[in-house]
């Protein structure tokens, strides 16, 4: 099963190659990474999904992510009640008879065409992961000249106090002065 | 007040004495000329010690900090400079020890072109650092510098790089010291345990009848040598320890066992295998003493306390983890740990130790030396009383196994990453806090030749080390596994070294040499009265091995011992003069 994170860190420059290396190191592929502005200025929120299935694995890289100076908090959404969201672009070189068609199979998710005056047109899919795969697989039957994907957002649903982040900063507890203490 | 108008580089030493620092390990060049320039200014309150090669500044700021518990300082221009720091920080990483390099980097416009002596250090160090900094603006210098102390000394300690473009060090400001606390983000490590966590661990102890206790590196850290004791002689356990923990307990106590894992002894492994419940303290599981992970420990249940939550259940799945302070967590503990007597249990213990001393090289007449005798002779001849640095490599586990040490903290070594070249650096730069004991350097034939540039730093800071080399002619603890492993099929072990005598002399230390066991208290007494360093050679069995072992990945008690004293004897006796 796919593992799904939500990490906020502080806002600073090389926040997200230490992110991504601290996950690369331990030889996780990163199926996707999006980072983004949150409510508050000084706090970025990335959405990390992994493609590691050892639970140990899983636990151990929520656990050492916590401990970068950066980051401040880690959300583990993969097995609470959460909404994961993508978006799409997809080009597809379409005839004007195709058209009706295609669209029925786009509004299906409510997608719909951005751009649709060149010769080819644009559409945008937003959703669950599964209902914009549903789509691209329904137009693989068309002539489909580019995808992008934006990777995955999430959001935990509710407002239960036990999967809020902690958002705070505080003093770290000293504790190597008390190796003089020991002699 | 007046105001104090200073340039970046001034306020890199003023806040780095503000932090306790008093002496800097350290080697200048292009983009960190501004910096030792204003040296020149604080010369009173710093002492600098200029190094053959970056990789000794860092061990040396290492040295100092697991010697001192005070944070370690090293200093190194950009490029090559900060490239040779990697080994150093990875060193101090993998031992959670607190040090802050800090490097120069090309003037902020030069950046990203690729320019003279630039390389991107911060991006370089982020795996092998706790945290590193690149400072683009003078305005943040006192407060990242302020910051990268606090991130390098609290929590699980580690090591920390800050970067600072030339033109940043040349800029002026007045000079304000934030006086606000560091403040980071994220869940702090609490510092108590959760009563629960508590309650959970002390039923476990007062029903164990075959508790272990295993102690790591972080009793020193977190100062709980005292109440590990308390709580071994209160319930009775046994205590065995990782090469990094050595020192936790009085070697002479009762309860103490020794060593565990891939070199430990005999009847720590089989105590840990055998046991119904390990109290890990302080200690991460490592691989070197885990042995098979499946088949580790199988019948215990498990209470783990460390400060690194993340260290929890990563290797070893255990039934109690808690993620807080040791020494606070112990205190909490004690009280509700019950008075018992486990006999049995250090009985069977016994009877394991008495077994494997039937097999100790240490107590049989030979002709050649051995790397053994020659650590119990300097434990011997220095009252177990002496600061011991060790490289990496035979040496380094006959040293865990044969100087028994009866302070934390005496032993210094790189036990994580293994850095052979590690030993002498750290043992000049823990010259410069621990300067009442003497200070033995242990360290092979192939971990000398790796770092022995900085015999030059010794000699010039007259620092009072002791250089023994146990020189077997190989790598000797790799020609040990291709012995095991390969057939005995021997690539590139065999080194050659150059003549240490003329070596000695060479860069102005007095140098001895000695390979009759008889003459060792000789040469140690005369080696006392020397002040400075002092380099002696000893020169020993080149195909000895380290006994006992478990070979990587096998069951922690399925080790393989030294013949028995008299098979051995009878062994060496056969045995063919050119051996």
């Amino acid at each position: 099963m796919k593992q799904t994170l939500i990490v906020f860190v502080q806002d600073n420059p090389g926040v997200l190659n230490r992110i991504s290396s601290h996950i690369r190191r331990r030889n996780f592929n990163i199926e996707s990474l999006v980072a983004g502005r949150t409510e508050r200025k000084e706090i970025t929120r990335m959405t990390v999904v992994l493609n590691e299935p050892d639970k140990t694995k899983q636990r151990t890289v929520v656990n050492s992510l916590k401990e970068l100076i950066d980051v401040y908090d880690v959300i583990d959404a993969t097995e609470i009640d959460s909404h994961i969201r993508e978006y799409a672009l997809v080009k597809v070189a379409l005839k004007k008879d195709d058209l009706g068609a295609v669209n029925k199979i786009v509004e299906s998710v409510h997608g719909k065409i951005i751009d649709g005056t060149g010769d080819a047109t644009i559409f945008e899919l937003t959703g669950y992961e599964k209902e914009v795969e549903a789509v691209i697989e329904a137009l693989q039957k068309y002539d489909i000249l580019e995808i992008v994907r934006s990777g995955k957002v999430a959001m935990v649903a509710g407002n239960n106090s036990k999967h809020q982040p902690e958002l705070t900063k505080s003093e770290p507890n000293w504790t190597t002065s008390r190796i003089l203490e020991s002699y | 007040m007046k105001k104090r108008i200073l340039t970046g580089a001034e306020i890199i030493w003023e806040c780095i004495i503000r932090e306790g620092v008093d002496v800097v390990f350290g080697y200048p060049g292009g983009t960190i000329l501004p910096t030792y320039d204003a040296l020149n200014n604080y010369r009173d309150k710093i002492h600098h010690v200029l190094v053959r090669h970056e990789q000794g500044a860092t061990h040396m700021a290492d040295g100092y900090a697991r010697a001192s518990g005070k944070v370690g300082v090293a200093m190194a221009t950009s490029g090559p400079g900060a490239t040779n720091m990697v080994t150093g920080l990875a060193t101090a990483k993998l031992d959670s020890i607190p040090i802050v390099c800090i490097t120069g980097q090309v003037p902020r416009a030069a950046i990203g072109t690729d320019a003279f002596q630039e390389i991107d250090i911060y991006g370089t160090v982020i795996p092998v650092t706790k945290h590193s900094y690149l400072v683009m603006d003078i305005n943040n210098l006192a407060s990242t510098i302020k910051e990268a102390f606090a991130v390098a000394r609290s929590g699980r300690p580690g090591p920390v790089l800050i970067d600072i473009p030339k033109d940043v060090q040349n800029d002026t400001i007045e000079f304000v010291y934030p006086d606000e606390p560091v403040r980071l983000p994220g869940n702090n490590r609490p510092l108590e345990a959760s009563e629960k966590h508590i309650q959970d661990a002390a039923d476990l102890i007062n029903n164990a009848k075959k508790p272990v206790i295993l102690a790591g590196h972080g009793i020193f850290l977190s100062g709980a040598c005292q109440e590990i004791i308390q709580l071994a002689e209160t319930a009775s356990i046994p205590i065995g320890w990782t090469l990094l923990g050595s020192g936790s307990v009085p070697a002479s106590h009762p309860l103490n066992m020794g060593m565990m894992g891939m070199h430990g002894e005999f009847a720590v492994n089989n105590a840990i295998q055998d046991a119904d419940l390990l109290i890990a303290c302080g200690m991460r599981f490592d691989d070197r003493v885990t042995g098979n992970v499946k088949t580790y420990s199988p019948n215990s249940k498990k209470i783990h306390i460390e400060i690194d939550p993340s260290e929890i259940n990563k290797n070893v799945p255990v039934d109690v983890g808690i993620p807080c302070d040791l020494r606070t967590a112990m205190k909490q503990l004690l009280p509700h740990v019950s008075r018992k007597q486990n006999k049995e249990w250090i009985k069977t213990i016994s009877g394991w130790q008495s077994e494997s001393s039937e097999r100790d090289i240490i107590n049989i007449q030979t002709d050649t030396l051995y790397g053994a005798q020659v650590i119990r002779d300097i434990w011997k001849e220095t009252n177990g009383d002496a600061l011991i640095v060790t490289d990496v490599g035979q040496h380094q586990m006959l040293e865990a196994q044969y100087y028994a040490h009866e302070e934390p903290n005496t032993l210094l070594t790189s036990g994580g990453l293994g850095t052979m070249g590690f030993s002498l650096p750290a043992a000049i730069g823990a010259s410069f806090y621990r300067q009442k004991k003497d200070i033995w350097v242990i360290v092979g034939d192939g971990s000398i030749q790796m770092t022995i540039t900085e015999l030059a730093t010794a000699v010039q800071e007259n620092a009072n080390i002791n250089i023994a080399i146990i020189n077997n002619g190989y790598l000797g603890m790799v020609r040990q596994w291709q012995q095991l492993f390969y057939d005995a099929r021997y690539a590139e072990t065999p080194i050659s070294s150059p003549d240490y005598l003329k070596i000695a002399e060479a860069y102005g230390l007095p140098g001895f040499r000695v390979d009759k066991r008889q003459e060792i208290p000789g040469v140690i007494h005369k080696v006392k009265e020397i002040k400075g360093p002092v380099l002696v050679e000893f020169v020993v069995e080149q195909h000895d091995m380290v006994y006992p072992m478990v070979p990587a990945g096998a069951d922690l008690n399925d080790m393989v011992s030294r013949p028995k004293n008299k098979q051995f004897q009878e062994t060496l006796k056969s045995r063919s003069p050119s051996l």
